[in-house]
């Protein structure tokens, strides 16, 4: 127990440390961006004096350390700044509710996706070289192949525009809440689901078949234990463990990393806000949202690696993660 | 068999949360659901020019634009007068109050024309209303502005976009972005920053019977095809802004129309301070080269003269002031030989920068490239999103492709970018008998010699003129239900006469 205390604190220290770098980096990254928001938002008819009194109101004119520190100090705080366009409406504002939307959506993926994919994974492996094994690896191998804005394109197609079981555009409809409505959820995490179905059913499989061949099944085996005794009770145990990876290491891009599929959608989330923010060059909602991926991804990592050092008596015992 | 029971459960409860979230609510009031780009700034004044159907909505102005005749009507003015153009006087409209319950009287009139010479908020007026030299309230229901010089159109400036009358006592440096408020037929009533709008009609409005629906609810969509998909699935009932391909894809669609309120510029200008096109046999031998025909299809999907105009004048051809000068037609012959006379035997090779993102600017650089390129001019595209192409190319380059809204005064248009000192003067001309010109037609205050001098100078344009303007239809998408749907060269559409079906 010890142990695993002492690998959550040094991942802890190293986590703080990639966070002042990385925001370090991305308020560099997005300060060489090209273009001048002041004459964005202005458009043609700015004249030199109006983008230079925008420039000044909205302190854009200040040295970069200086507009470093100032909005450090604020996130340190929880205060990530103000929109550059919506004056008076911070950006706290946006960004809470359209994260919200995006975890609703991330945890449907995650029902859908984890237990299905899990699922024939395992049968996968059972079955090795069987028939249903075969199909199973080909689906999977084709909704990997795929593109999450083309599987995107085949769904809307089928279940939006000719079964119209679900919206075409998941956009919420002005007064009501996610709650009310749950089917715009549905074809963004199926589109998920293709995309990550192919990646954990063939993690699964090809560790259900290593464990399958391993010596301590073949003993229970022919000791007389009943087969699915032998598969649940026995074998899924180890077989999870790198699918258990697996899903973790993309756990940051399935909170935080959907740009493509929420932008297909329209679905109001993180990723569509994030797309926003770049295209009218929103910097302070540009870093917001980029700094709370960096802490969504480092921080599903780090219980990715402390859940495997958990799982894995190895590494628990003798010190294998450096 | 307990984890397989497990599975189908965590399979089935997504499906029976979602089942039920699929029933349409029954409409109780009167709406109308517009699908519009993100707006950056809303304020008037620095306001962006994007997110129309919510701020003329929520605004007015002292004058409007009937979408119809195109003809000045009064609005929060109820007349005005003036002596030759110098000093003007407007009678102002009682028992109007602004949506937080103050009185609409002179004094607003006098802050919100004040306002644009504010240096603290960066004006995109603050050039056109300089000529202002006073402004008095004479009474609560009287203004009189005084010019430095006479300006027998200045009245048409009051239909900008950006002058929508704002209250005095209103702190619209602070809660202009969040909580808009004029005197317009509909109040905000929810604003969830870049997502949507919900307006609510305005119960104490000053005209009875207006507006005609109860409410607007805008989503603001930053993906066009994304706006049109909610269009066809009646999520919305009408999409401005539609691209000349999305017409052609929604022709023949049931339940939904294209209209085209409206023509905006393109201007497309050669530099005349600088080889080559400072040699009018250049810019003539460019303009020879030319195909307005082949232009409108390519540019517009549109016929020449039916939604798309071409013409080698900065007048618009809906406007009354334009003179209609026979087309030049295409001749690549003379274009080589007038190249050959200036010293170009070989052709020329040059740059054209265009703003890339910009409507309609893709299309119409590469349809003028491969035109010229017949009659030997070698042009290299240069495209850039449209604010690096506006702070850094805009004005000091060979040829420029830039969008200019509608004004139906084109007095102004004219001052800005034609004459010598003119700010935005991207051809770079300074022609004496032009500059003459301009001045004269924003101070003649007699009508038709006013239109004397706008034919005369559109002769001259003809003839030395370093301009091909391409007027591109504004296209909105709306659903058959929408009734009355008015959108005049303001560019604010008129909600408030708008029915649903």
């Amino acid at each position: 127990m010890k142990r695993l205390v002492e690998i959550f604190l040094r991942r802890l220290g190293s986590l703080l440390a990639t966070l002042v770098v990385m925001s370090f980096i991305i308020f560099l990254l997005v300060e060489i961006m090209p273009g001048d928001v002041a004459q964005m938002i202005l458009g043609q008819s700015a004249t030199e004096e109006s983008v230079a009194a925008l420039r000044e109101a909205r302190g854009l004119n200040d040295p970069l350390l200086e507009r470093y520190g100032r909005w450090i100090s604020g996130v340190v705080v929880g205060d990530l700044g103000e929109s550059v366009y919506m004056k008076g409406v911070s950006i706290n504002s946006i960004l809470w509710r359209k994260v919200g939307h995006s975890v609703i959506l991330a945890m449907t993926a995650f029902i859908i996706f984890v237990p299905l994919s899990i699922f024939f994974g395992v049968l996968a492996g059972v079955k090795e070289k069987k028939p249903i094994d075969s199909i199973i690896s080909f689906f999977g191998l084709a909704t990997m192949a795929l593109p999450e804005f083309v599987s995107g394109v085949i769904l809307i197609t089928v279940f939006a525009v000719q079964l119209k079981w679900f919206p075409i555009v998941s956009v919420l409809p002005i007064g009501e809440s996610i709650w009310q409505n749950l089917n715009i959820v549905i074809l963004p995490a199926l589109s998920i689901t293709l995309v990550m179905f192919g990646y954990i059913s063939r993690m699964q499989r090809s560790s259900m078949i290593s464990v399958m061949n391993s010596d301590y099944i073949r003993a229970a085996t022919l000791k007389g234990m009943p087969r699915k005794y032998v598969i649940f009770r026995h074998a899924l145990k180890n077989a999870m463990l790198p699918t258990i990876t697996i899903i973790g290491m993309n756990m940051g891009w399935l909170f935080g990393g959907l740009v493509v599929v929420e932008t297909l959608f329209g679905f109001p989330g993180m990723g569509s806000l994030l797309m926003t923010g770049i295209k009218t060059r929103d910097v302070p909602l540009i870093e917001a949202c980029v700094l709370l991926i960096t802490i969504i991804y480092s921080v599903s990592t780090m219980i990715t690696d402390i859940m495997y050092s958990y799982l894995n008596p190895r590494i628990r015992f003798q010190g294998g993660q450096k | 068999m307990r984890r397989t029971l497990l599975v189908v459960l965590l399979l089935a409860i997504p499906m029976m949360v979602f089942a039920g979230g699929d029933a349409e609510k029954a409409a109780p009031v009167k709406q109308i659901r517009v699908a519009e780009q993100v707006p950056g700034l809303i304020t008037p004044g620095v306001w962006d020019g994007q997110a129309f159907s919510m701020n003329s909505s929520i605004y007015e102005y002292l004058v409007e634009i009937n979408a119809e005749t195109g003809a000045l009507e009064p609005l929060l003015a109820t007349s005005w007068e003036t002596d030759a153009g110098k000093v003007w006087t407007f009678k102002l409209r009682q028992g109007v109050t602004f949506h937080d319950g103050s009185v609409f009287n002179a004094e607003d009139v006098k802050y919100t024309l004040e306002r644009t010479q504010d240096p603290s908020i960066g004006h995109l007026k603050k050039a056109d209303f300089e000529v202002m030299e006073s402004v008095r309230a004479v009474d609560d229901y009287t203004v009189e502005i005084t010019l430095k010089e006479a300006r027998p159109t200045f009245v048409y400036q009051l239909t900008d976009y950006s002058m929508a009358i704002l209250s005095s006592d209103y702190d619209y440096a602070s809660l202009g972005e969040s909580k808009p408020m004029g005197t317009g037929p509909y109040t905000m009533s929810q604003l969830v920053p870049k997502e949507s709008a919900l307006l609510k009609k305005n119960p104490n409005y000053w005209v009875e019977g207006l507006p005609k629906i109860d409410q607007i609810a805008i989503y603001f969509v930053s993906d066009i095809d994304a706006s049109i998909s909610m269009l066809e699935s009646d999520r919305v009932d009408v999409v401005p802004f539609v691209s000349p391909e999305i017409k052609q894809r929604l022709d023949g669609v049931d339940g939904i129309k294209i209209i085209s309120p409206y023509q905006e510029m393109r201007f497309i200008s050669m530099r005349v301070d600088e080889a080559p096109f400072n040699d009018n046999r250049v810019r003539l031998a460019f303009k020879y080269a030319m195909d307005p025909k082949i232009i409108a299809r390519n540019v517009a999907k549109m016929e020449l003269n039916d939604g798309v105009f071409y013409d080698e004048s900065p007048i618009m051809a809906s406007l009354a002031e334009y003179k209609n000068i026979p087309l030049r037609g295409r001749d690549v012959e003379k274009a080589k030989e007038l190249l050959k006379e200036a010293g170009y035997p070989n052709g020329l090779s040059t740059e054209l920068y265009y703003a890339s993102d910009h409507p309609f600017g893709k299309e119409l650089s590469q349809t003028i490239k491969e035109l010229a390129a017949e009659a030997g001019f070698d042009i290299v595209l240069k495209g850039y999103t449209r604010d690096i192409y506006l702070s850094q190319y805009w004005l000091n380059v060979p040829i420029t492709l830039t969008g200019w809204g509608g004004r139906i005064d084109p007095s102004m248009l004219l001052a800005l970018a034609f004459k010598g000192d003119g700010p935005w003067n991207e051809s770079h001309l300074d022609d004496p008998v032009l500059n003459d010109l301009i001045e004269k037609v924003s101070r003649e205050a007699d009508p038709d010699q006013r239109m004397v001098y706008y034919h005369e100078m559109q002769e001259w344009f003809f003839e030395n003129g370093p301009l091909i303007n391409v007027q591109v239809p504004l296209l909105v998408a709306i659903s058959d239900r929408v009734v009355d749907y008015k959108h005049p060269l303001s560019q604010l559409p008129q909600y408030k006469y708008m029915d649903i079906l």
